[in-house]
């Protein structure tokens, strides 16, 4: 059976469209959703968890509908949202129980030491969750959804607010959890986390999804390299073969992509000085998931797809 | 009923466990009593404490019923009625989870506040009428907590909560029979207190303390409440976000 698939999902805020016909099937897998904030993220992750009616379309999740078999879906399903909903006045253990009790867990002692020590809390389990860091409070959330053995579980911005180190924890207990056969869709606009632990990703925009596929192969769509730049002067309407502009990033740095970066770095040089621009550095790495996203929807913060047309404007404008 | 008592035993040791919360609640009340019920010149009757405690008692249950509609709003500000929302359990187990916890938490705080009465010389009939105040001050809380949680369910923020508790709980209060009896009123006052669900959870607790059982006023309380709850009930089945 397929953990998720969607057919057309849409949801209207009134006349503005969140969520615009998404259609997505998600493997046993870790399956991300990526995209800036205000993409339709946290619309589709709550329509998925039965807690939003889609305005159209329908979506089946372990096979059943989220709008006419709810119940069900909220079976098998477990859902952590972003806000880091954790009783401070209440002990790690006594915030597991209140779950375990809902779900109506049989051998429910065992079961909550088991989730516990599975997120590490077990030392910490009896004190207050008032005196616990964020990522601890996070992990209390994922033993608290892990009660009742969730088939899909639900992830909302799982890393946000959370320093590096809690951050790699946490990714590597979702990991784990994939390997012990559980389909986890999460949410993020942490590019280089998906990119190290997602098996998929569906890039979304405006509600729309632009790309699905592993980070590797979006990596692969690109280019082989990117070269990032500093440029001020005049820009240049054309380049030289062999080298495409990517786009410009919010700190203004300019990317270009090309399959054979380090032989074209000497050729761009010149091609940008003869062209009367000054060049103040230039550099070769490898793609990330945050060039694709920029080749495929332009500038994070416009969020609006790139065109041509305005990219000269833009090199006009700088001359 | 296991899940109702899950959420019940939540708020309530976040009510116990928040020291100043479980005080500050009775402040209010036992100042109407001490500085109103004590000092209070009156003229229709020698012994105003006798009269007062049952609107004192009420207004303690209306105080502690319109305060627990905050616990949903910061449920929902903070994310936790998301999460309750997606477990299968029942969503009006959440409803039944709050009524019995802000009722419970409401007949408690009463109960230091009919000791306080007591303390100050008031008198009462029998411990028979004292069992059936408990139960009128129930039903009270029943309603007015059912009502407050989910007008909460659909204000966005702890500021519009405020507001609507400011609005709704000191005009119910001064409009009821709590301080004078229907007689000394102005016609006017009369008439909206007669009809003020407030009153007829304070005369049916005054009937007692002269040993008559108001049936037509418990009659009204019960009826009241089998509507909100009711409405209640058909709202958090449906809700979504």
């Amino acid at each position: 059976m397929i953990p998720i698939e969607t057919h057309d999902l849409t949801k209207y805020y009134g006349s503005l469209c969140a969520v615009d016909h998404l259609n997505l099937q998600v493997g046993n897998e870790i399956f991300g959703l990526l995209g800036p904030n205000g993409s339709g993220k946290t619309t589709t992750v709550l329509m998925l968890t039965t807690l939003l009616r889609p305005t159209e379309g329908s979506a089946l999740v372990c096979g059943h509908d989220v709008a006419r078999e709810a119940q069900e879906v909220r079976r098998s399903i477990s859902y952590v949202p972003q806000d880091m909903a954790v009783d401070i006045k209440l002990t790690g253990r006594e915030n597991v129980t209140l779950f375990a009790k809902l779900y109506g867990i049989s051998r429910r002692d065992e079961t909550i030491d088991r989730v516990l020590a599975m997120m590490d809390l077990s030392s910490r389990a009896d004190d207050l969750v008032r005196t616990y860091s964020g990522g601890m409070r996070r992990r209390l959330e994922l033993a608290q959804a892990l009660v009742h053995e969730p088939k899909v579980l639900f992830l909302d911005e799982p890393t946000i607010g959370l320093d590096v180190a809690a951050r790699r924890k946490i990714w590597e207990h979702i990991l784990t959890l994939k390997s012990r056969g559980m389909t986890i869709f999460v949410t993020t606009h942490y590019m280089d986390e998906a990119d190290h632990s997602c098996d998929r990703v569906a890039i979304l925009d405006h509600g729309r999804v632009v790309a699905v596929d592993s980070p590797s192969r979006l990596k692969g769509r690109i280019a082989k390299d990117i070269i990032s730049a500093r440029i001020s002067g005049n820009y240049p309407e054309t380049l030289p073969e062999g080298v495409d502009f990517l786009g410009e990033r919010d700190d203004e740095v300019v990317l270009f992509s090309s399959d054979n970066g380090s032989e074209k770095v000497p050729v761009l040089f010149r091609w940008l000085e003869d062209q009367g621009a000054t060049v103040h550095s230039l550099s070769v790495r490898e793609p990330t998931l945050d060039d694709v996203f920029l080749a495929l929807v332009g500038s994070r913060e416009e969020g609006s797809g790139f065109d041509d047309h305005k990219f000269r404007t833009m090199l006009r404008r700088r001359s | 009923m296991r899940d109702i008592l899950s959420y019940f035993e939540r708020d309530m040791l976040r009510w116990v466990r928040g020291r100043l919360a479980v005080i500050s609640a009775l402040i209010m009340p036992a100042a109407w009593l001490i500085f109103v019920g004590l000092a209070l010149p009156t003229t229709f009757t020698d012994n105003y404490i006798d009269f007062i405690t049952p609107g004192i008692l009420v207004l303690t249950m209306l105080g502690a019923s319109l305060q627990g509609g905050s616990l949903l709003i910061f449920d929902k500000i903070l994310g936790f009625l998301n999460k309750f929302l997606a477990l299968p359990s029942s969503r009006e187990s959440i409803l039944y989870g709050k009524i019995l916890f802000i009722t419970t938490r409401g007949l408690l705080q009463s109960t230091v506040i009919l000791l306080l009465a007591l303390l100050l010389g008031a008198s009462f009939l029998s411990p028979f009428s004292v069992v059936l105040t408990y139960g009128i001050l129930a039903l009270f809380g029943i309603l007015l907590s059912a009502f407050s949680t989910t007008v909460a369910l659909y204000l966005s923020d702890h500021d519009s909560y405020a507001a609507f508790n400011a609005m709704v709980s000191m005009p119910l209060f001064f409009t009821s029979s709590a301080l004078m009896p229907y007689a000394v009123m102005p016609s006017w006052l009369a008439a909206l207190a007669y009809w003020n669900p407030v009153s007829y959870a304070i005369d049916a607790i005054r009937a007692l303390q002269y040993g008559v059982l108001a049936w037509g006023r418990i009659g009204a309380l019960v009826f009241l409440a089998i509507i909100v709850v009711g409405i209640s009930i058909v709202q958090f089945r449906k809700v979504t976000l």
